[in-house]
């Protein structure tokens, strides 16, 4: 009961670290921009989230209404700049990589490098949590999982529905061909740039409901945010959520199986080995290279 | 520099430095400057051997923190737990760092499809595992930390802080005379072809895993060495303390910022980011120190890619004219600290130059001369090559499977010594795969390719070009940071008969000629149109000495005029005694050059004889036009 009750929870954290994932994963395959600042955005994210549930008295999922838009400018303006400057690539990881850590030493010197976690007072999902017979759900694992799933789903059906997405897809394959059916590329990057900026918001407020938030967290995500990526396939969102609610139930069932501290060592050996036996991500198609 | 002369200067410098540290006390040198020193040094060697793989190869890793891990935990345990030996400590990081070193480019040099961005998210992986390893494993840190205690000083080193400086100067000197003589040899410039080009360079000759793996070695030993010494520095080992992403983030800004691609790029960039870093906490801005660096890397590499090298090179006596006058000037006033003077000096340096360079660009390279005003002079007379009249290339029951596609299915011909012989079908007929599995690019799912009677299975690319082959490719693949004499001299020096670099040079003047490229071998490949950059592929494959040269599509896309000129050089090439298989679309073309075609169908061979007879074969005609042509 308790490796089922360890694998579910397991599973619900994933949903999160696949919409960490989804955003990253959708610039990169479409705009061919590696964009580590993402997780920047996430750190603000989490950081608006606590300081308006806990200066104003907001409800951390109300909060969304005020960082959704701002994170979506702050998005959008980010791969404006990539795109007017040309950045793409192995630039991109290099000076996202300079942009993120500008963001995580803003960050500290704004909010400290101490440990901040909004108030249970202010918190109504901290405590809860959802019986399943002897299976216990929390609240706040729940809403990250409901969400996820609702976002990359439906980020998915976007993609693969939607004019627009089509035209993104088109985009990814070939840019010139695209180009010459136009579509404008600029306004599209700025868009799904946009979009990913919105994701980090959710995936910021989320991480906030119901952890502890510092400076150095996003170096925590690293790892486990590529690992999702690149195994759901670089642009995947429907494999991104697989693979982020699978690697999920693995770490899960790894703290229980062994202990807590071993987690992070087997799944980083879980996601070397699954690089390097599926450079192209678990759901890719076998066939020409 | 040649080589030589480089370590000279180097030696030179070395002891200079270390009688200078040693003697600090004597002359009244500060302390603080001889930590500061001991500082810039330590990140001279870090930076230097995150360059030899990252910088040269162009693979770029995130990992270097996990070298400066390694030595510093050994140090850690062996000299601060266990009380071993600290000058035996620090070798036996280097050994580590160099054995961790050695199985992350065994997994990861070993995957066909390996990426230089999956590269560098793998190396950011391995820090993380260490740490996780080192927080759970009592006998390593078990989260606790290490202490690391004052060692005994040997009298003849001074004090502490004397012994630092000058086991980091040894350790930057080897870092850095090991960067100058893999600069100037064989690894480097192969080194060098790898960053640019390396499906290419491999298939000319050089064998781009050795060399990797060589190259990420040396960077393991070197980040292990000094990594040992660095723990003596921090005096804590600490899970939190040696895995911080700003140690990797700071080799990799010394670097970018120096410049990759050249031995003394990491030794500027490092001058120039620890003093600015040292006169940040000096003034009281240490959190300003990660936002500066996070800046510099992102305006850097929009701004100057190539690093400061390159810019200060050009007009180096300019930027040391300002450097002087400026320190010495700021000294002289009294107003400045002697370092802050040091500090400005040197950006004004950097400023000037860069915005020099702006102005008045470097004429490093003359632009390719307009075609019109410099006529090709007219090639040599070439020497007919010996021809032995045997067989060539065999290939028997070749079959190639893409998952459940057949591109190849049991095709079977051979090729003999002086023929020309055009490989032709439809699109999708697999003809490219051919080229890939003659050149050793690809190995066949089943049967048996012989060059020149050897069986070539399993060999890599680099070997089957040792036995003859070479190609080119249907999309032009220079190495662009080369000169189109220096493309053709790669293929010399890494070539059956390998070269030092100055006959190969000479040698490609030859084979530049025989394409009639020669009026253009001081330009870099960007200046070539397209016509003259398949010229280039056909020179570059020439020069590899081959017997026999797989041509793939070497004809699209060039007009009537180009094709006439471009079928002159197949000719002439031909008739140097080497064989050729011709990919080509072109049926007119072909009929005239060709000796014999073979013809492919989805995947299959059809027709294989006299051109003419060739393309009159009903099956051939069918699989071009369709059943009703027929």
């Amino acid at each position: 009961m308790i490796t089922l009750q360890a694998a579910l929870t397991g599973a619900l954290i994933g949903g999160l670290y696949a919409l960490m994932a989804a955003g990253m994963s959708v610039t990169w395959g479409v705009l061919r921009v590696i964009n580590l600042a993402h997780f920047g955005l996430i750190l603000l994210g989490a950081y608006l989230t606590y300081q308006l549930a806990t200066s104003w008295g907001l409800d951390p999922i109300l909060t969304l209404v005020v960082t959704v838009p701002a994170l979506f400018v702050l998005g959008g303006a980010l791969q404006w700049a990539y795109d007017r400057l040309r950045i793409v690539e192995f630039n991109s990881l290099l000076v996202s990589f300079g942009l993120l850590i500008i963001t995580i030493q803003l960050a500290s010197d704004v909010w400290s490098a101490d440990f901040r976690r909004i108030a249970p007072a202010d918190n109504p999902y901290a405590t809860g949590s959802l019986d399943l017979g002897r299976i216990a759900v929390p609240t706040a694992t729940l809403v990250a999982f409901v969400a996820a799933v609702l976002l990359v789903g439906g980020g998915h059906l976007l993609l693969h529905r939607t004019f627009t997405g089509r035209g993104m897809r088109a985009f990814a394959q070939d840019r010139t061909v695209a180009a010459a059916f136009g579509i404008d590329h600029r306004r599209l990057g700025v868009l799904l740039g946009g979009a990913a900026g919105a994701s980090a918001a959710v995936a910021g407020m989320i991480f906030a409901l119901g952890n502890s938030i510092t400076p150095s967290t996003p170096y925590d995500w690293f790892g486990t945010v590529f690992a999702v990526v690149i195994l759901g396939g670089i642009g995947n969102l429907l494999g991104t959520l697989v693979a982020g609610i699978g690697i999920g139930v693995l770490s899960g069932l790894v703290s229980v199986i062994w202990s807590p501290s071993t987690e992070p060592f087997v799944l980083f050996l879980a996601i070397i080995l699954a690089l390097l036996l599926r450079p192209r991500g678990l759901f890719a198609r076998a066939g020409v290279a | 520099m040649s080589a030589r002369r480089g370590v000279a200067v180097l030696v030179a410098v070395t002891i200079v430095l270390g009688v200078l540290g040693r003697a600090s006390n004597a002359i009244g040198l500060p302390a603080y400057d001889v930590l500061l020193a001991g500082t810039i040094l330590f990140w001279m060697t870090q930076a230097t051997s995150w360059n030899l793989l990252s910088g040269f190869a162009g693979y770029f890793s995130f990992g270097q923190g996990a070298y400066i891990a390694v030595g510093a935990y050994t140090t850690a345990v062996y000299f601060g737990r266990h009380g071993g030996n600290v000058f035996l400590a620090i070798p036996i990081g280097g050994l580590l760092g160099g054995i961790l070193a050695a199985a992350v480019g065994a997994l990861a040099f070993r995957l066909r499809s390996l990426r230089g961005e999956i590269f560098a998210l793998l190396t950011l992986a391995v820090p993380f595992i260490l740490a996780a390893y080192a927080r759970i494993t009592n006998w390593v840190d078990g989260g606790q930390g290490t202490t690391i205690r004052l060692p005994r000083v040997p009298a003849w080193m001074g004090n502490f802080q004397q012994m630092l400086f000058l086991l980091n100067l040894l350790l930057a000197a080897l870092a850095v005379g090991v960067a100058l003589v893999i600069y100037h040899s064989r690894l480097g410039h192969g080194l060098a072809a790898i960053h640019d080009a390396e499906g290419p360079a491999e298939v000319l000759g050089v064998p781009t895993f050795r060399y990797k793996m060589v190259a990420i070695v040396l960077s393991g030993v070197l980040g292990g060495l000094s990594g040992a010494v660095f723990a003596l520095q921090i005096g804590f080992v600490a899970v939190d303390s040696v895995f911080t992403l700003t140690l990797p983030l700071t080799a990799i800004v010394i670097s970018v910022l120096g410049g990759r691609r050249h031995w003394l790029g990491p030794v500027i960039g490092a001058l120039l980011i620890v003093t600015l870093q040292d006169r940040l906490s000096a003034g009281g801005l240490e959190n300003w120190s990660a936002i500066i660096l996070g800046g510099l890397l992102a305006v850097l590499v929009v701004i100057a890619p190539d690093g400061l090298f390159g810019r200060l090179r050009a007009r180096w006596w300019l930027a040391l004219a300002v450097l002087v006058v400026v320190t010495a000037g700021m000294t002289a006033s009294g107003y400045y600290d002697q370092l802050d003077a040091l500090l400005y000096g040197m950006l004004a340096a950097v400023v000037v130059a860069t915005i020099v360079d702006r102005l008045r660009p470097r004429r490093s390279v003359p632009a390719a001369a307009p075609p019109a005003a410099a006529a090709p002079v007219e090639a040599p007379a070439v020497v007919p090559g010996p021809r032995s009249g045997g067989t060539l290339v065999a290939c028997a029951d070749v079959t190639r499977y893409f998952g459940g596609v057949k591109a190849l299915e049991d095709v079977s011909f051979t090729v003999g010594d002086g023929e020309i012989v055009g490989l032709v079908g439809p699109n999708g007929s697999g003809k490219t795969t051919m080229v890939n599995l003659l050149s050793g690019a690809m190995q066949p799912t089943r049967g048996r390719i012989e060059i020149g009677g050897r069986p070539i299975a399993g060999l890599p690319a680099h070997r089957v070009a040792h036995a003859g082959v070479a190609r080119t490719y249907q999309i032009p693949k220079p190495f662009a940071s080369m000169t189109v004499r220096d493309n053709v001299a790669m293929a010399v020096m890494f070539g059956r008969d390998s070269a030092p670099l100055r006959p190969a040079r000479e040698a490609a003047e030859r084979h530049l000629a025989t394409v009639r490229l020669g009026h253009l071998a001081d330009a870099l490949p960007d200046a070539l149109n397209l016509h003259q950059r398949q010229l280039l592929e056909m020179a570059r494959a020439i020069a590899a000495d081959p017997t026999v040269l797989l041509l793939d599509e070497a004809l699209a896309g060039l007009n009537p005029a180009e094709i006439d000129d471009a079928v002159a050089v197949i000719r002439r090439i031909h008739s140097t005694g080497i064989s050729i298989i011709i990919v080509e679309h072109l049926l007119r073309v072909l009929n005239q050059l060709a000796t014999r075609i073979v013809v492919l169908d989805r995947g299959t061979l059809i027709a294989d004889g006299d051109p003419a007879a060739a393309l009159a074969d009903p099956a051939v005609v069918r699989a071009y036009l369709g059943r009703q042509r027929a």
